[in-house]
């Protein structure tokens, strides 16, 4: 996979193209998080409660997902009550995965730095 | 140095948690609907050349076993090569998942064919139902990540289990649709659910 870090690429090693801008904020970060550990959706007050936001904060982060379509929000009737629940969709699937693959290579390459650092100094 | 090995290790969490609760569509329909021809293909042979394929309980059993051991090369190097494809960052979680849920039954299937062959060669005749009820509780196990109709794969081979104990019993020498017709059929139907099963559930 490529991984956007452009490791083997000599100028471009360290630009990290694929720390998606808009899953690299914590918020939505995290939303993303409990929706991929929750494959068949959580609703809207569940998902409040999991990442400890606010639902004004909840709906601006989730209109961002909805937007880049990383996310799917469906409003259903359940004992009379309006319930809005949202799922992530293939695509926000492949980029969530593709973005923890991003991070490790920067948490590989700052762990490599690290040692040479290491090396140097000692 | 400590926090960058936390945070890789974190990372790995995460991708075992997503694991843990997606489904997994790393079995392969293909490999899998040839172990169940080839299951019939073999009963067929063993029916139609007793002496040769089926002289005892030892020759049935070998016969068998390397039946096994062709599906489950076939078989394993199609879900690695699929899972690898389908599930990219995550294969090797799930990979380990599927086995936790699967390997049990068929490591102690192999213990057991060892244990009656050397502690009680006159019991093998139970090996057929009693290697169709374990496989039956892998299937069981790996039911939740699977298309839900797999759960109908688990009880035929549990009741072909449980009818082959009552049909081989007593006999110097199992039939061979004791092993060809509960594997054959029950891999053909395992192969039909995993190719249409995750579409319904989709």
């Amino acid at each position: 996979m490529t991984t956007g870090s452009g490791r083997d690429s000599g100028a471009a090693r360290f630009a990290y193209a694929g720390l998606d801008r808009v899953i690299h904020e914590k918020a939505r970060l995290s939303l993303l998080t409990s929706l991929m550990t929750h494959p068949k959706g959580l609703r809207f007050g569940d998902l409040k409660q999991l990442c400890g936001l606010t639902d004004g904060n909840l709906n601006r982060h989730l209109l961002v997902l909805e937007t880049a379509k990383l996310v799917r929000i469906s409003k259903e009737i359940d004992h009379r009550r309006m319930q809005t629940s949202c799922q992530i969709t293939a695509l926000g699937r492949r980029r969530y995965l593709e973005y923890l693959a991003v991070l490790e290579r920067v948490i590989l390459d700052a762990a490599a730095a690290t040692k040479l650092q290491g090396l140097t100094d000692g | 140095m400590l926090e960058l090995q936390k945070a890789l290790a974190e990372i790995n969490e995460i991708r075992g948690a997503i694991a843990r609760v997606n489904d997994f569509r790393g079995y392969g329909p293909l490999s899998v609907a040839v172990s169940g021809l080839l299951a019939l293909g073999v009963a067929l042979a063993q029916a139609n050349w007793p002496t040769f394929l089926a002289p005892d309980p030892t020759t049935y059993f070998f016969v068998w076993i390397g039946v096994a051991a062709v599906a489950a090369m076939m078989t394993s190097l199609e879900t690695f090569n699929r899972t690898r494809r389908v599930h990219a960052d995550l294969a090797v979680p799930m990979l380990q998942r599927a086995l936790e849920q699967f390997a049990p039954a068929l490591f102690a299937g192999v213990l057991l064919a060892g244990a009656l062959a050397y502690f009680a060669p006159q019991a093998l005749w139970l090996l057929p139902g009693l290697w169709q009820i374990l496989f039956s509780l892998g299937v069981f196990a790996s039911c939740p990540f699977l298309p839900r109709q797999m759960s109908i794969v688990g009880l035929w081979y549990l009741g072909a289990g449980l009818v082959s104990i009552a049909a081989c019993s007593g006999g110097a020498v199992c039939s061979p649709w004791a092993m060809g017709v509960p594997f054959g059929v029950g891999q053909l139907l395992v192969a039909a659910i995993l190719r249409y099963g995750f579409r319904q559930k989709a």
